[in-house]
């Protein structure tokens, strides 16, 4: 049995952090495990910074939120600033390298400290559509919470519809997907 | 007669909200009455989306109030009827609801618990324990369900029907915005499939003539007198007394030779139970204890706890209002007593667990 893995995404409303938490729970969950996932709603999340709360593993999970996660997320300055709390000594915190002004707020005590250029290569590789599915990647990378195929899977099953109508787009988000993969 | 909701049993990933409307139509539920407010908007959502397709209705009020007055109507008429509601709504709820206790009316509500008082905030609290438990200008002869997870708050809704229809006391399924709003897995199957009887509804009033005779009913939330009233109250209480150790649920383990219970309920249980876990694999004496029934609420089951352990630790997301049980349940007890009050805010079991080692 491994242990319950948890993870905070966070980042700017649009950014997409709660698509991305909500396809890896479905794909985690379709492989059979226990996985959970809250979002924060409701006026906090209006012109603030979108968190998702997730976790997987194989026993029933418990409190839907945490103190200290696996792998922190952040994707906007604030998004930083926001998260660094959810870092303990075996945190992987990533962020992304085009974030300016925060040097002086990246936690000090993670594990490990992971700049990655998401924002860039879906801008300049990609399409800035795919940055969410780019993060997706690069989270299942380091977290190994479920593999490449399922997550494959479980991104046919959301955007299956949209892939019917243009099939260049289900290329366009496998490739996204390992991309990320290969950023971690 | 159309399809089952729920043909065979299958495992689902939903968000709370999503299940209580499953379980709803799992029930056999005609009818839902409601007023929007977060963080159970969605359980209308859900509904209207999903209870046409099985020939069940929707109406929308314009408050909660009415949406309590509504429901009753369609109790009464010989709908199985239900609503949803959160916070300041669960105010205005108390209302319908001390006349469903008053003429025993069985009625179910949904509560999915927001941070109080007023407004506060649209999220997550335990705060809404003393009003559903003893709201209204009654004596809170109602019973209230506190689910943990998404499986029990699918079985509790279900049963919340059962009950209601059995007993004639209100009967609420208290849960709260982080199960509101949570994903996670259930298995979602048909009552009937796994032998659960459903109780069917019959109208309170408005029955038809038998034998060319209308037959006379009249359900009172007037008395004329003291003593009338006294009567009734008296013996309402001695039913519900009677009832309690049917009714009464509750979780308890590692509390044999524990040196602290943690005692908890609803969402925040779960975080006792992985305490507790982690605190027993490091060899310390943690034990576990959880009303899922808050009224009628297990006393002698924790009071027999009390009395062998040194301390009960009171963990909560609000200012002591499941405390205020607690006490009045272990009443004349000398055990010590802990806490941990969050009002408004989530309960982690790392807290739970630095917690207790302090105690220790």
């Amino acid at each position: 049995m491994s242990k319950t893995v948890k993870i905070a995404l966070a980042g700017e409303g649009g950014q997409g952090v709660q698509s991305v938490a909500e396809i890896i729970a479905e794909a985690a969950n379709e492989e059979g495990r226990e996985a959970l996932y809250i979002p924060n709603f409701g006026v906090e999340q209006r012109g603030g910074v979108s968190v998702a709360y997730l976790q997987i593993g194989d026993e029933p999970i418990g409190s839907p939120k945490f103190q200290t996660a696996d792998i922190v997320v952040a994707l906007s300055d604030r998004a930083v600033r926001r998260t660094k709390k959810y870092v303990g000594e075996e945190t992987t915190f990533v962020y992304d390298t085009s974030i300016e002004g925060i040097e002086d707020d990246l936690p000090k005590n993670a594990a490990r400290i992971l700049a990655m250029p998401a924002i860039e290569v879906s801008k300049n590789e990609l399409n800035p559509r795919v940055f969410n599915i780019i993060i997706m990647g690069a989270v299942i990378k380091a977290t190994n919470v479920v593999s490449e195929d399922d997550a494959k899977a479980a991104l046919e099953k959301k955007l299956g519809y949209k892939f019917e109508q243009n099939p260049s787009l289900r290329e366009l988000n496998y490739n996204a997907l390992s991309r990320g993969m290969e950023l971690v | 007669m159309t399809e089952k909701p729920i043909q065979e049993e299958k495992r689902a990933f939903l968000t709370g909200n999503e299940v209580v409307a499953w379980a709803a139509l799992a029930a056999k539920a005609d009818i839902m009455y409601g007023y929007p407010i977060t963080p159970q908007n969605e359980i209308m959502h859900y509904w209207t989306r999903m209870a046409p397709k099985f020939g069940k209705r929707f109406l929308q009020t314009e408050d909660e109030l009415s949406a309590g007055f509504t429901t009753l109507g369609g109790v009464l008429a010989g709908r199985k009827a239900f609503t949803a509601t959160a916070g300041p709504g669960n105010t205005l709820m108390q209302e319908p609801m001390s006349m469903a206790e008053m003429m025993r009316i069985p009625s179910v509500v949904v509560v999915q618990q927001r941070g109080g008082p007023s407004t506060a905030t649209v999220i997550y609290s335990q705060q809404e324990v003393t009003m559903t438990t003893f709201g209204g200008n009654g004596e809170g002869f109602r019973i209230v369900y506190s689910p943990s997870n998404h499986q029990e708050l699918f079985d509790y809704t279900i049963k919340a029907f059962n009950t209601a229809w059995k007993y004639r006391f209100p009967t609420f399924v208290l849960g709260d915005g982080y199960q509101a709003k949570l994903r996670e897995s259930l298995t979602l199957y048909d009552p009937e499939a796994r032998g659960i009887e459903l109780i069917e509804p019959e109208p309170f009033l408005g029955t038809e003539p038998v034998n060319g005779t209308k037959s006379y009913t009249n359900m009172r939330n007037t008395y004329n007198t003291e003593d009338e009233l006294y009567d009734i109250i008296v013996r309402y209480g001695e039913e519900y007394k009677n009832i309690a150790p049917e009714v009464i649920e509750f979780q308890e383990f590692d509390c044999e030779d524990a040196d602290v219970v943690i005692v908890s309920h609803g969402v925040v249980s779960r975080a006792a139970k992985g305490a507790v876990q982690e605190l027993r694999s490091q060899g310390l004496k943690a034990g576990y204890f959880r009303p899922v029934t808050l009224r009628p609420f297990p006393a002698d089951q924790l009071r027999a706890i009390a009395d062998k352990t040194k301390t009960l630790l009171l963990v909560e997301s609000s200012y002591g209002q499941m405390s205020k049980l607690v006490k009045e349940a272990i009443f004349g007890s000398t055990v010590a007593l802990e806490y941990l009050l969050k009002p408004g805010v989530g309960v982690t079991s790392e807290e739970l667990v630095a917690k207790v080692k302090q105690m220790i």
